[in-house]
């Protein structure tokens, strides 16, 4: 990806060369006013865009103004990121943070519009995070009008995880099972052509691709586990290709499609473990002196989609698609290890273990959808949707074991060969809307969803016969929306379901969601917004007594007193719940014993945007965010900063910011860290 | 079961009824003040004719020029929209009547109708595209969240009409969906925050046959394997779950103060709130697909206590049907 940085840095610099532009640019008067820390262009660090306020909705279309007749702008952000010492378990950081200090180039982002280029009328490029940073991110997008529309991104997102508290916390080996530390690459590339009015071929491309390191789990059995370096590695190719048929009253998009994927994950390790069992078993120590494990998963699909939609009538529209997909696997998997392993149920010690395993999955999957909405009255739309999904597998694995004592070949098993599991889920919808007024919009519904499904599952042998389920559910839906006064805004929603099959113990059953929005602009500068939301869901069927209930009320304040030109203040608080009971068997002796899950949450979110006095254009902000929790998991995790903006000459200002990331866990003390951040850098506009 | 509302809640309740009695004040059917202006038959009881964009320009000169530069300029010599040389009048109507009176009344203003209005203006186009064919199915259609909420019609530069950059679509969706924001703020979670993803990554605002609105890839697998295409197989051993109830049966993936996003803090309590049946011939209903516990290992030891430890491969395996390997 070299040359993508360096191409990215080039163009921009070319650009520069571009005649330039004499008017400045006019901010467009529909924007919204800038709400505190809102980013003017790229966000100058992970900070900025965590402490962004959000920005009140885009309520006019009908209050227009000109943009600027710029050709050419953008800005480059670049400098320097130091790390204090990172206080508390680092791999913790790392799972969280992961920032690390060095040079950035924290943002470039630039659009030249110029209708006389032959290639483009716009070309537009962003780049965050380039440098070292975990989250690399590019896009190029180009067009020309009646042409093509072309776009392409790149990112590259690094994923590190060893939280001590998800791994034997007695392995003698130490915390890091179930660790890994892996980059994930993505890229994708899109041409849409317009040769002509009506139809509209296009092209994509998409790449995914995980590679890395991590430590996996060996396990013999359930008599030991032994922690192994593995090798992680994964990648899917995705291309496809379709035409866009669009008319006044319909539309037709018809799209083929193929993937192909692999999987070569493997293990392979030489040192003598003794694993997370270190009890003597009749007096020996099991162990595992070698391991060499390789998957070779290899992947292919095909896919078909066809989008549909018409204007039958000024009353009457229909929606529908079908998409269908068939993704295939082949797989080879061998592994070979050697030790002091036991078969317990022979009573058997052995040295060598040898699994081959070949097969093929094939896995059909049909979605089907189709709906209309119509309107038979000025003020009554009704809607209604049908949806069926239709997902099979057909597996056909043949793994063969086989372990060899001194002299003896004692085992060898295969799996079950040729079986079926299904999800069939089916679901109809029906909506009507009533414009009560013009301000009070009323809407109810009803939902039922059914479905069958078949599946694989332990009963306590490995080869015990498939479960089916069923789900049938009722829902009913109402709701209202009012618009008063042109400031006040208040949405009610309501869903109440009731069961009589679902699949697990755990699955919405007998359940009431409620929802109420509202808004208000108090004043020109000031608006205020309330949430609240709750979910109630209850399978009181014996053996589960599943109680779950979740609260969550919101408050937001978006304060911009004159434009927001010397102070503008965005503060949201957030206070949650989740309380959650359900029996359960607790082992090894299946009694029975409540779950118990209760999360309470406040979390906070400011930005105080302060306009430096005597210092044009020089800017303060403070704020940042907190999340505190009691609980089953009391957490607390504080994200700080304050940064300064001013200006150095026209076209560039200094940067300087400053955060704290400081997280702890009341359970897991050594799960906690913290430290500060420090950036400098430059910002260059043009 | 809902627990009684309280004082606070009734004093809302009793709060919201009062606004919408007075709301409903307005006869049904009786347009609000701008739109019954809108919708006031012309005094000479003609209809209002297109007078096209030119005549437009001659007082707005300012929008004129800047929506030259604007996608929906297209409109204004593309045969294909019907409305050549009428674009300002291919969503404001006949503009025959407001150029003669010079009434903002007089002129049809889509931020002024209702939503289902005005998305109606949008989508005499843009109905024709795909993008809009799960908007059977969009909770923001249902909701009377118009296309004006999120898009801003002229609007130029990069983020014309809507928002572009990641940063700048969260705080767009963050704006109504506060709550959801929250929970990006928690330790663990898809990096939002950083500006690394958007909400659009995830879920398809016009709407998608999948409910949440998530993105569909691969025709009609859910989003998630757009970016975890090691979790998609299809696998020999296939967990129920992921197929049956999605990613959420386990994860939050807005954000959890639980590792990996989980549900539960302890992955032990996790698994065991699902596979903890009690042994029965015929599975009965009200969700008992889970089975019994697949073992007897002691869990008062701590190498047991985390099951995904050693059943590693969680999300389905290709050779062990426990998830060994």
């Amino acid at each position: 990806m070299r040359f993508l940085l360096a191409l990215l840095l080039i163009v921009p610099a070319l650009a520069q060369t571009t005649p330039p532009t004499a008017s400045p640019t006019t901010a467009p008067q529909d924007q919204p006013p800038a709400s505190a820390g809102q980013a003017t262009s790229a966000p100058a660090s992970a900070a900025e865009a965590q402490t962004a306020a959000p920005a009140p909705a885009q309520t006019s279309a009908g209050n227009p103004a000109p943009a600027a007749a710029e050709d050419f702008h953008g800005s480059i952000d670049f400098g320097y990121r130091w790390l204090s010492d990172v206080h508390g378990s680092m791999d913790e950081y790392r799972s969280v943070v992961d920032l690390a200090q060095g040079p950035r180039l924290f943002g470039l982002e630039f659009t030249l519009a110029d209708p006389s280029i032959h290639l483009f009328d716009q070309l537009d490029v962003r780049a965050y995070g380039w440098g070292g940073d975990p989250y690399k991110t590019a896009h190029i997008g180009a067009r020309k009008k009646r042409v093509y529309d072309f776009s392409f991104d790149y990112n590259d997102f690094a994923y590190f995880n060893a939280v001590p508290s998800f791994a034997n916390p007695g392995a003698p080996g130490g915390f890091d099972e179930q660790s890994f530390d892996v980059h994930r690459r993505t890229l994708s590339a899109g041409l849409d052509l317009f040769p002509g009015g009506h139809f509209i071929p296009y092209l994509d491309f998409d790449h995914n691709a995980g590679s890395g390191s991590g430590v996996e789990t060996w396990v013999q059995d359930s008599n030991n586990e032994y922690a192994v370096p593995t090798l992680l590695s994964d990648s899917t190719e995705n291309y496809r290709g379709g035409v866009r048929i669009e008319y006044s009253r319909f539309h037709l998009t018809l799209e083929q499609g193929g993937t192909t994927y692999k999987d070569n994950d493997q293990a392979t390790d030489a040192t003598l473990l003794g694993g997370d069992n270190t009890m003597p078993i009749f007096g020996q120590t099991l162990s595992l002196s070698g391991l060499q494990q390789a998957y070779g998963i290899r992947g292919h699909s095909i896919y078909s989609k066809v989008l549909f939609t018409s204007h039958l009538a000024p009353w009457f529209d229909v929606y529908g698609q079908f998409l269908y997909s068939e993704p295939k696997t082949d797989i080879h998997f061998s592994e070979v290890a050697n030790g002091n392993f036991l078969d317990i149920s022979q009573l058997l010690f052995y040295s060598s273990l040898t699994t081959m395993g070949t097969g093929t999955d094939n896995q059909p999957h049909t979605t089907g959808n189709i709906g209309f909405e119509l309107r038979p009255l000025r003020r009554l739309r009704v809607i209604e949707s049908l949806m069926t999904d239709r997902y099979h597998d057909a597996a056909a694995p043949d793994i063969a074991v086989t372990g060899t004592a001194p002299g003896l070949l004692f085992a060898s098993l295969n799996g079950p060969n040729g079986f079926t599991e299904y999800v069939n889920y089916n679901q109809q919808q029906i909506d009507v809307l009533y414009d009560l007024t013009n301000r009070i919009t009323l809407h109810g519904g009803w939902r039922y969803v059914w479905g069958d499904a078949q599946t694989l599952t332990g009963e306590l042998s490995e080869t015990g016969p498939p479960a089916t389920g069923q789900l049938r559910r009722n829902t009913g839906i109402g709701g209202l929306t009012y618009h008063a006064l042109d400031k006040l805004t208040i949405n009610l929603d309501f869903e109440g379901a009731s069961s009589d099959d679902i699949y697990f113990r755990t699955s919405l059953n007998d359940y009431k969601k409620g929802r109420a929005r509202a808004r208000y602009q108090v004043a020109k500068a000031l608006s205020l917004q309330a949430s609240f939301q709750v979910l109630n869901n209850q399978n009181p069927a014996p053996g589960i007594n599943y109680s779950f209930q979740s609260r969550d009320n919101a408050l937001s304040i978006f304060w911009t007193p004159d434009s927001a030109k010397r102070i503008s203040l965005m503060g949201e608080y957030d206070r949650s719940t989740l309380y959650s009971n359900i029996n359960y068997l607790t082992l090894p002796f299946l009694s029975p014993a409540v779950s118990q899950y209760r999360d309470n949450a406040h979390t906070a979110t400011t930005a105080i945007n302060l306009a430096l006095p005597r210092i044009k254009d020089g800017k303060l902000t403070l704020g940042g965010s907190m999340f505190v929790s009691s609980g089953s998991a009391p957490s607390r995790y504080y994200e700080p900063l304050a940064r300064v903006s001013l200006p150095v000459c026209k076209h560039v200002s200094w940067n300087a910011e400053w955060q704290y990331y400081g997280f702890g866990q009341s359970f897991y003390l050594y799960d906690g860290f913290r430290t500060n951040s420090f950036i400098t850098g430059v910002r260059v506009t043009q | 079961m809902l627990r009684p509302p309280s004082k606070a809640g009734l004093a809302l309740l009793a709060a919201l009824v009062a606004i919408a009695a007075r709301g409903a004040q307005d006869k049904p059917g009786a347009p609000a003040p701008q739109a019954a202006a809108q919708e006031a038959k012309p005094a000479d009881n003609k209809p209002a004719s297109y007078v096209g964009s030119e005549t437009c320009q001659t007082c707005h000169e300012d929008i004129f020029k800047a929506f030259q530069k604007n996608p929906h300029s297209l409109v204004e010599t593309d045969k294909k929209y019907g409305h050549t040389t009428q674009a300002c009048e291919a969503c404001h109507g006949p503009g025959s009547k407001h150029a003669d009176s010079m009434n903002a009344a007089d002129i049809r203003q889509p931020a002024k109708l209702t939503a289902a209005a005005a998305d109606r203006i949008c989508l005499s186009c843009h109905l024709s595209q795909p993008t809009h064919v799960g908007r059977i199915n969009s909770s923001h259609a249902k909701n009377q969240v118009s296309c004006v909420s999120c898009h801003a019609i002229h609007k130029n530069g990069p983020d014309g009409l809507v928002a572009r950059k990641p940063a700048d679509i969260n705080r767009q969706c963050a704006t109504c969906h506060s709550d959801i924001w929250a929970s990006f703020l928690r330790p663990y979670r898809h990096k939002l925050p950083e500006g690394a993803m958007s909400c659009v990554d995830c879920h398809n605002p016009h709407g998608s046959a999948l409910p949440h609105g998530m993105q569909t890839v691969d025709a009609n697998e859910p989003g998630c394997f757009k970016c975890h295409g090691d979790k998609r197989g299809p696998f020999s051993y296939e967990h129920a779950p992921v197929r049956m109830e999605g990613c959420t049966a386990c994860h939050q993936p807005h954000g959890s103060a639980n590792p990996r996003m989980l549900t539960r803090a302890q992955v032990g309590f996790l698994c065991l709130e699902c596979h903890a049946n009690l042994a029965q011939p015929a599975l009965s209903a009200n969700g008992t697909m889970g089975t019994v516990p697949p073992s007897f290992h002691d869990m008062r030891l701590p190498r047991f206590q985390n099951c995904t430890i050693c059943h590693q491969k969680v999300h389905g395996s290709y050779v062990d049907r426990n998830f060994l390997k």
